[in-house]
Parts: structure tokens; C-alpha cells; sequence
């Protein structure tokens, strides 16, 4: 605005200069606003209304069969820290996080330094590591599910044949094993990506590096060290973050295997979410837990941007 | 410094034959653990489908039998007799075409308009397609929820397009937007020359430009949409609507889990991912790391 009242020209009536602009800028523009518009009242229509409905939401009682919200203050948020199922359900989605991001991180890195190191005949075994991520979430749990069966399951009908009959339980149905059953079907399911992603980075790195390095005598730890690492660290931490988004957003692995039970072993942030709003119908609470997890999200990425940055600094590259 | 050090007189073959023997250890271990990972990946798939043709009888047996004898189609005869499977894909498929189609459309304008314009608000706009990727999706579920109650799409096969579009679109635009930004402008500008108009540029010198890309765009739209299970959960009820995946997240009736069924199912379920990653793999790593490096 203040850059185009600048070359404001002399003489001529100003509002007939202003009104010739508009329709340059018209002429320029207007098909640009055309193509993008589509984007915008998407972004309009199922981003921010949402968001501004959500947060509303979250500081009303609301009253069904409308969902009418009435203001409440921060009496939802208040309710849902007074509330003594909630520390235990955050730190169980910690877990859950770190579980599976750990799990699928290890996995995908040995994954991906063992297939590149090119051995051969490992090739159609790198076909049969992918074809798990390929399957939808929902085949994935029911396979697994179908597996961990108590008695009737492959597991434990092993287990049995092989003389270890006395392990054999309901996996799914005990509240130690349940958890961790559910998170090595969520690792099953999503460490190929890792693995894809650091493959694609190793087979970046020249190969003239390691073989000056070979030259002058290094070790393979050496090796892996000042030369692997270092050229994968960009892709790693995009793994990291990714895995994370990930880890926070699963769901259907979870709610189709044990749906939060037993004894609410496995009953993570998100399922929470889903079963205030929609089996307990609160939506006030569904909202204040939604605005909740979102400020957690942001929190993460905040904090890996600005690490991310700091490392970078600190080695003199360029920001990712 | 190399050959005058070295003992004694070895030929180039020897020497290379000594480092083979060297690394031969290594080999194997690589091997074996390729092995071992492909093993950990691949028996529960192979027990998916070993239990697809196995007779519900021999489901059950201690040790398990992973080889079906005999073999048996009763489950995927079953399935699709099934009136409320069938009707899932059928919901699948439509979701899944219109999703695809409709991501093309947005993707490729707004990319189009992103990558050709710098209008006022661009960067803004920019940054607010990206924005909506950072939503957690089971953050989201709640506020899609009562936008699609105000918009009275609840339980539509269209709110769920809309709500799947979300997902899809921002991918879509900044797929398109990158592969633009690499392709010259002069084949434009010499058909504005000619007086094509923006429309008729767009169908006949853009589309066949980017042909790769829209490709990439419509395999992510399509299999995001025939694998999603939240989404579906949550805004659909009842079976008329539901698609194939949450028919099969609580495949149940009378007599239990049906489980040579439900694998059966799950099987067919699974084709058209499998085929389209497999046979795209790289392309999509390419398109999901450079998103990501430049989100």
C-alpha cells in the first residue's frame, strides 16, 4: 500500500489513476487469485473455520443434539487437569512415542546399511521388507491381531508345538503385553519408510569418500562415523520428525486391535480423543483434548526447528 | 608408495581374490541379517495368505499349518458374497476416484498459480497450505466433525471426499508447484503468443508437460483414500456408507471373527496399494523427502 501511493502520478484525478491500477492489477493478477481459489476456500472452509469452531468449543459446554456451544471459561480445561486419567494416558502416548519411534528408527537404519551394502541376492529380500508398509493400516492390525490370539493364534499354537507351551497367552488381552503388542505391529508396519528414506540418502553418499577413507587406513566404525552419520544427518532428522508426526497420529492401529483396552493398557491421547468425542459424545472435553495435542505438536516442531537450526549453526551449514 | 611395499610379487588377480576371502565373513553376516529382517517382515504376510486358503477346520491346528492343504477358495467365495463387503468397495472406489480426481484439479491450479504468479498474499497462502499439514490427524477429527455437521455433510460419501481433499491437497500443490518451478516458461509464453488462452494452455501445453507429476499426485490421492480408516470411522455411520476399511476394522457377526474371511478380504483389500508402491517406490520417497526438506 504505501509502496503504490509512492508513484502516486502528478497530474489526473487520483481516484481514476487508483481505479486504472485496480484493473491492471486486475488484468495481472486475476487469473492467479482464479487458479489458487479453489486452495483458498478449501483452507477456508476446513482449516480455519474448523480451528476457530474447536477453540470456541473448547472453553463451552456443549450441548447436544446442535452442538450449541455455551461459554465456560476455562472450566473444560480445568476439568481435564483435575481429571486423574489424564497424566497417566500423557505419559502412556510418551511411551508410545518413543516406543515406536525407537523401534522403527533402529530397524529402518540396519535395514538400510545392510541392503546397501549391495550383497547379492539381498534385492528381492528388499522387496519383501517394503511389502508390509504397503498394506493398509487396517490389514496390518487384523493380520497381527489374528496372530496374537490367545490359544488360537500362530503365536501361540507355536509356541506350543515347540514345547514353550507355558508362554503362550492372550497377548492382546493382557494388560502387560498388550502395549507393547500393539507397537511392534506399529513398527512392523512402519520401519520400511525409515529404511527407504536412509537408503536413498546412503546411496547419495560418494563413494570416492569412503574410499579415500579406505585409503588412509580408517575403520568401518571410523568410517560410520565421520562419514555416514555426518552425510546422513539432514535425512535422519527428517526421519526423526516424521516418525514422530506419525507415532502422534496413529490411531487405527491401535483402535482396531485392543480399542484402548484392556484395562485401558493401550488407550493413547488420540484414542481418548476419539472415544470422549464420539463414544461419550462430550465434545467440550474432545475439544479442549484436540487443542491440547495440537499445542503439543506445535511444541515439537518449535523445538526440532530451532535445534535443528542450532546444529546447523553450529557446523556452519545451511538451515534444512 | 603402493606396489614397491607390498611382499613379495603379487598379481593384481591374487590380490583382489585375497580381499574377496577377507570379506567373505561380512557377506554372509549382511546376508544373514537381510534374511533375518526380510523373514521378520515377510512370515506374518505369509501367514496372511496361507490362512486365506486354509478350511476354517485346519485354522486352528497345533503346530500351525502354513501350507494350506487343501487348498480352499471358500473365503474369498465368502467375501465377495458379502453384501456388506461389497458394498464397502464400492464406497472405496468411488471415495477413492472422486478424492483423486478433485486433488488433480485443486493441485494442479493452485500449483500452476503458486509456481507462474507472485500475487499480494501469495506467501501467505503459501505458508497456510503448509500449515495444514502440521495438524495431527487424530487432532482434527473433532473439528471436521462439526464443520461437516454446519455444512450438513455428515455422513455423506462428499464430506468424506472434502475431508480426504485436506489431506491430499497441500501434497498435491507442492508436488505440482516443485515440478514447475523446474520446467522453462518459454513453451508457455510462445503459446500465449500464439493467443491460447489460460484454459486452453493449461489443457493442452501444462497437462502433457507434467505428466509424471499428475501421475504421483493421483497414486498418493488414490491410495491415501482406499487405505484411510479414521477419517471413515468417525464420519460415516452405518453400513450403506462405510468404506471397505472399516468394514473390515470390525469384520464380526454372529458366530465371531470369521478369520480365513477377514484375510481373504484383507488380501484383496491390499492389491491395489501393493502393486502401485511397489512399482512407484522411488518416486514417492523422492516426493515425501523433498516436501519434507522443504517444509
Amino acid at each position: 500500500m504505501t509502496l503504490a501511493s509512492l508513484d502516486r502520478p502528478r497530474g489526473g484525478s487520483v481516484s481514476a489513476a487508483r481505479s486504472r491500477r485496480r484493473r491492471i492489477a486486475l488484468q495481472k493478477w486475476g487469473p492467479a487469485y482464479v487458479l489458487v481459489l479453489p486452495a483458498m476456500v478449501l483452507i477456508l472452509a476446513m482449516m480455519v473455520y474448523p480451528l476457530v469452531q474447536t477453540v470456541v468449543f473448547s472453553f463451552s459446554t456443549v450441548q447436544l443434539p446442535l452442538l450449541t456451544p455455551v461459554f465456560a471459561g476455562l472450566k473444560i480445561f480445568a476439568a481435564v487437569a483435575a481429571d486423574p486419567d489424564t497424566l497417566p494416558i500423557a505419559l502412556r502416548t510418551l511411551g508410545w512415542i518413543a516406543g515406536t519411534v525407537v523401534i522403527r528408527f533402529v530397524l529402518g537404519f540396519v535395514g538400510a546399511l545392510l541392503f546397501n551394502a549391495r550383497v547379492r541376492g539381498t534385492v528381492w529380500l528388499r522387496v519383501l521388507v517394503i511389502i508390509p508398509w504397503t498394506l493398509p493400516s487396517v490389514v496390518a492390525a487384523n493380520l497381527w491381531r489374528w496372530m496374537l490370539q490367545g490359544d488360537i493364534g500362530v503365536v501361540d499354537q507355536t509356541l506350543r508345538a515347540v514345547g514353550l507351551g507355558a508362554l503362550a497367552t492372550d497377548w492382546l488381552g493382557d494388560p502387560t503385553f498388550a502395549l507393547w503388542a500393539v507397537m511392534l505391529t506399529y513398527s512392523w508396519q512402519g520401519f520400511p519408510f525409515v529404511m527407504l528414506l536412509l537408503l536413498a540418502g546412503l546411496q547419495g553418499i560418494g563413494q570416492d569418500q569412503y574410499e579415500a577413507a579406505a585409503l588412509d587406513g580408517a575403520r568401518w566404525y571410523q568410517t560410520f562415523r565421520h562419514i555416514t552419520l555426518p552425510s546422513l544427518r539432514g535425512l535422519i532428522a527428517i526421519a526423526l520428525v516424521l516418525e514422530v508426526v506419525s507415532s502422534i497420529n496413529s490411531f487405527d492401529t491401535i483402535m482396531i486391535m485392543t480399542g484402548g483396552g484392556p484395562a485401558n493398557a493401550t488407550l493413547t491421547f488420540g484414542i481418548n480423543i476419539y472415544r470422549t468425542g464420539f463414544s461419550l459424545f462430550d465434545f467440550g472435553k474432545a475439544s479442549a483434548l484436540s487443542v491440547l495435542l495440537f499445542v503439543a505438536a506445535l511444541v515439537v516442531f518449535v523445538v526440532h526447528g530451532t535445534l535443528s537450526r542450532r546444529v546447523a549453526r553450529a557446523h556452519g551449514e545451511q538451515s534444512l | 608408495m603402493t606396489a614397491v611395499s607390498l611382499p613379495a610379487a603379487r598379481s593384481p588377480r591374487s590380490r583382489r581374490r585375497s580381499r574377496a576371502a577377507r570379506r567373505a565373513p561380512v557377506y554372509v553376516l549382511v546376508y544373514a541379517g537381510a534374511l533375518l529382517l526380510a523373514a521378520f517382515s515377510f512370515l506374518p504376510v505369509l501367514w496372511a495368505i496361507s490362512t486365506a486358503f486354509t478350511k476354517t477346520e485346519n485354522l486352528y491346528s497345533t503346530p500351525p499349518q502354513w501350507v494350506p492343504s487343501p487348498v480352499t477358495f471358500e473365503h474369498f467365495s465368502a467375501v465377495l458374497g458379502n453384501p456388506q463387503i461389497l458394498r464397502g468397495l464400492l464406497n472405496t472406489v468411488v471415495i477413492s476416484v472422486a478424492t483423486t480426481v478433485v486433488a488433480i484439479v485443486v493441485g494442479l491450479l493452485g500449483a500452476y498459480g503458486f509456481s507462474r504468479y507472485r500475487f499480494p498474499g501469495r506467501n501467505t497462502l503459501l505458508v497456510s497450505v503448509l500449515f495444514t499439514q502440521l495438524f495431527p490427524r487424530v487432532v482434527v477429527i473433532v473439528p471436521f466433525f462439526i464443520t461437516l455437521r454446519h455444512l450438513n455433510l455428515m455422513n455423506t460419501r462428499q464430506g468424506l471426499v472434502l475431508v480426504y481433499l485436506m489431506a491430499v491437497f497441500p501434497i498435491a500443490i507442492f508436488l505440482m508447484k516443485g515440478f514447475f518451478d523446474n520446467i522453462p516458461r518459454e513453451i508457455e509464453e510462445a503459446a500465449i503468443m500464439d493467443g491460447a488462452s489460460l484454459p486452453r494452455m493449461l489443457l493442452q501445453v501444462v497437462i502433457p508437460m507434467c505428466r509424471p507429476a499428475l501421475v504421483a499426485v493421483a497414486m498418493y490421492s488414490f491410495i491415501l483414500a482406499w487405505n484411510e480408516f479414521l477419517f471413515a470411522l468417525v464420519f460415516t455411520q452405518g453400513a450403506d456408507l462405510r468404506p471397505l476399511s472399516v468394514a473390515l476394522g470390525f469384520y464380526i457377526d454372529q458366530n465371531g471373527i470369521q478369520w480365513g474371511e477377514l484375510m481373504a478380504a484383507s488380501l484383496l483389500m491390499s492389491l491395489p496399494a501393493v502393486v502401485v508402491f511397489i512399482a512407484a517406490q522411488r518416486l514417492l520417497i523422492r516426493g515425501l523427502s523433498e516436501g519434507a526438506v522443504k517444509g
